[in-house]
């Protein structure tokens, strides 16, 4: 098979299987879930394939979809560097997360609908990592909303998981119609939406990147990746079954809007990017601040993510996005690995998620605490981990050309640390403090086995050397650029200082504050009113809340009056009220009566005789 | 002796007038009928009158038609009023107005 081959298989695998399970298997849990796991078996083995098979080669094919006169749209594959790396990551930890949905989901009543809908994003996904025009992105990027929706939902007799669903949707919604505008935009300034052609037209003519082009793009990262002010969604979209939050909104899709930056950093003027970086810090920020309001296991976690999707766009926004593009990577690994250890966690203590009734889970699941405070040391940046090369490299360029940027950006990782340690230390030392927690087991191999791997990801995920000489190649380029940059060792040594700092500071800190196995938080004990400051969140539920209750609500009435009043009333019914009258009127002529059609006749004979003679 | 254009007119208007009235006021449809051949006949008498007078074929080439028409025309409407009668029993126009109903 060519690559193009390859990919294409890579791509249609899990819609064939996702059509499948639509169509036969919604009621044959056991079978659908398997045909799922292969499918998922099936890209990975594919997409290693296509990367072999590339051999570090660019490959471009495209076909026609849809033509309208001059118009037309491609479907096609841009398959380079990026897009390699991406796929490796999406097939791999997607399959992973695929093998440990068997366990998680074991006792699942509808894991019909629940694998189709892995498997009807995993195909969505792979075609925003292979897509080479704007328009088939946007047709996979709203497939994966869709999926997201879908799969939020899946415990659909649950207000929170269907409420989460919409607003989820909806939100993502209002970031898509900058996105469509600015496709249309892009269509009509370069004349193509075609990723290469647009590179090369703007390579060659560097004044044709407009701001407005690349801000209206950006409202679809903004919306996918849960950036500041649509971040709302993501908290929420935690009422889904954990492996979807570990696949969907950890590792792949919420980081589909910084790869989505990344295919299109070419349109980027310096204006757009600095605004990035700037929205991308105070996210790191403000979410690292947020998740100390948090009980809730997997809405720390989901605050994390947040805040490394801050530190992906700074990265981006600094000009890095090969450091961006890294980030990604290893916070898929480490944050897969985090989100599928509180999955294993909340399945051994039968679905508890507040970590304050958790406790002494070290001792029960040994294997999933130890993976998990692997996940934790990445995350914080411990030397050598995963995490630690990726962030200090953000560091360093934050370092290099902002020094506010980088102030925020280490204090972001200091918070990193801290909340991090008080969910490892509450909820996974100390006594149990639930029945539940008290009768935690291990979990089952095949939840424990994606564990094991994802914290050996973890662990080399960063070394540079571990990633073949095709993948690596931005990331490498952007390292060797930083690298290169003057003042480099200085600040290298500066954040090697505070990175470690920073962690160590947080974990220890934590530590002290919180206590091991606390019962209680510590911070809403001692100072009430700034725990409820972080877990209010800046307010912004009720914000927006009240945006659409008091204000938009308000408009729609009006407007609901108007087409009620004068669309349906005057318009419609009254045309037709009209009409009616007329009939009336014509019907009361209507006699029956043969003498009266004559004199009618005559009358109008006279009218006619009239108006010839000029009479009337 | 010879008779002027205007006793012709007159006639001919007369005879127009009684059909019209009789369309008008008559209830029985045979006897509308019959009025209204006698407005058509009232017609030819005027038309073969001024074609006389003006001693030109025009007047009377329409006569020849409009004869044509009313004798179809008799045929058809007589059958109808034949084929009302069959279906009511009755020809009478103030019952026939199943259209206002």
């Amino acid at each position: 098979m060519t690559a193009t081959q390859t990919l294409l298989a890579a791509l249609l695998t899990p819609l064939l299987t996702a059509a499948l399970i639509a169509c036969f298997l919604r009621r044959r849990g056991v079978l659908a879930s398997y045909l799922s796991v292969a499918a998922a078996a099936g890209i990975c083995a594919f997409s290693f394939m296509a990367i072999r098979s590339a051999d570090g080669e660019t490959i471009r094919a495209a076909a026609d979809w849809l033509k309208f006169g001059n118009f037309s749209v491609s479907m096609g594959f841009l398959f380079d560097g990026v897009a390699a790396t991406m796929l490796t990551m999406v097939a791999f930890v997607g399959f992973l997360i695929h093998v440990f949905s068997l366990g998680y989901m074991a006792e699942d009543k509808a894991r019909g609908r629940f694998f189709g809908g892995l498997s009807i994003f995993m195909f969505s996904m792979l075609g925003i990592v292979l897509a080479d025009n704007l328009i088939m992105i946007f047709v996979f990027w709203e497939l994966v909303g869709f999926s997201s929706y879908m799969l939020i939902g899946h415990y659909l007799d649950t207000d929170e998981a269907a409420a989460a669903s919409k607003k989820a949707f909806i939100v993502n919604r209002i970031g898509d119609l900058g996105f469509l505008v600015g496709i249309v935009y892009a269509y009509w300034h370069f004349g193509t939406t075609n990723l290469e052609a647009m590179a090369s037209a703007v390579a060659i003519d560097p004044g044709l990147i407009t701001a407005s082009i690349a801000a209206l793009l950006m409202c679809g990262f903004i919306g996918k990746s849960a950036q500041f002010p649509l971040h709302v969604w993501l908290p929420d979209a935690m009422a889904g079954p954990t492996p979807v939050s570990a696949l969907i909104h950890a590792a792949t899709m919420v980081a589909a809007g910084v790869y989505f930056l990344i295919r299109i950093a070419f349109l980027f003027p310096s204006d757009v990017l600095t605004f990035i970086a700037w929205l991308g810090t105070a996210v790191a920020v403000f979410a690292g601040f947020s998740a100390y309001g948090q009980n809730d296991i997997k809405k720390i976690l989901a605050y994390s993510t947040l805040s490394q999707l801050g530190y992906m766009s700074a990265a981006f926004g600094l000009g890095y996005p090969g450091i961006a593009l890294f980030h990604l990577v290893t916070h898929a690994f480490f944050k897969a690995l985090l989100f599928l250890g509180a999955g294993s966690v909340i399945h051994g203590c039968h679905h508890e998620q507040d970590i304050f009734k958790m406790g002494g889970l070290f001792k029960k699941m040994p294997v999933t605490a130890i993976t998990f405070l692997i996940g934790v040391l990445a995350l914080c940046g411990v030397y050598g981990l995963a995490g630690f090369y990726s962030k200090d490299a953000i560091l360093i360029a934050g370092g290099l050309q902002s020094t506010p940027i980088f102030v925020l950006l280490t204090l972001g990782a200091f918070l990193t640390a801290g909340y991090m340690g008080r969910l490892f230390w509450i909820a996974f030392l100390g006594q149990p403090k639930s029945d539940a927690a008290s009768h935690a087991h291990e979990s089952g191999v095949s939840m424990v086995l994606p564990l094991v791997v994802l914290a050996v990801l973890s662990v080399v995920g960063g070394w540079i050397g571990f990633w073949p000489e095709q993948l690596g190649e931005i990331i490498r380029a952007d390292l060797g650029h930083l690298h290169h940059a003057e003042g480099h060792d200085a600040m290298h040594h500066t954040v090697l200082i505070l990175g470690s700092a920073a962690w160590l500071v947080g974990l220890v800190g934590s530590f002290l504050f919180y206590g091991v196995g606390a019962k209680g938080d510590a911070l809403e004990n001692k100072a009430k009113p700034v725990y409820e400051f972080l877990k209010a969140r800046l307010w912004f539920d009720e914000i927006y809340g009240f945006y659409v209750a008091k204000i938009q609500q308000r408009v729609a009435v009006l407007l609901s009056f108007l087409d009620v009043f004068l669309i349906k009333g005057v318009f419609v019914r009254g045309s037709a009220g009209l009409v009616g009258l007329v009939g009336m009127c014509s019907r009361s002529l209507h006699v029956g009566n043969i003498h009266g059609y004559v004199y009618w006749f005559l009358a109008g004979f006279l009218l006619l005789w009239a108006l010839a003679a000029g009479v009337l | 002796m010879t008779v002027g254009l205007n006793a012709f007119i007159l006639v001919a208007g007369l005879l127009f007038a009684v059909g019209l009235l009789g369309v008008l006021l008559r209830q029985n449809t045979l006897v509308i009928y019959m009025s209204l051949e006698l407005m058509l006949n009232a017609v030819n008498l005027a038309l073969v009158a001024f074609s006389r007078y003006n001693g030109t074929m025009d007047g009377n080439l329409f006569v020849f038609f409009i004869i044509t028409v009313a004798a179809a025309e008799v045929a058809v409407g007589l059958a109808i009023i034949v084929a009302l009668f069959r279906r009511r029993q009755s020809v009478m126009v103030d019952h026939l107005n199943a259209l206002s109903r």
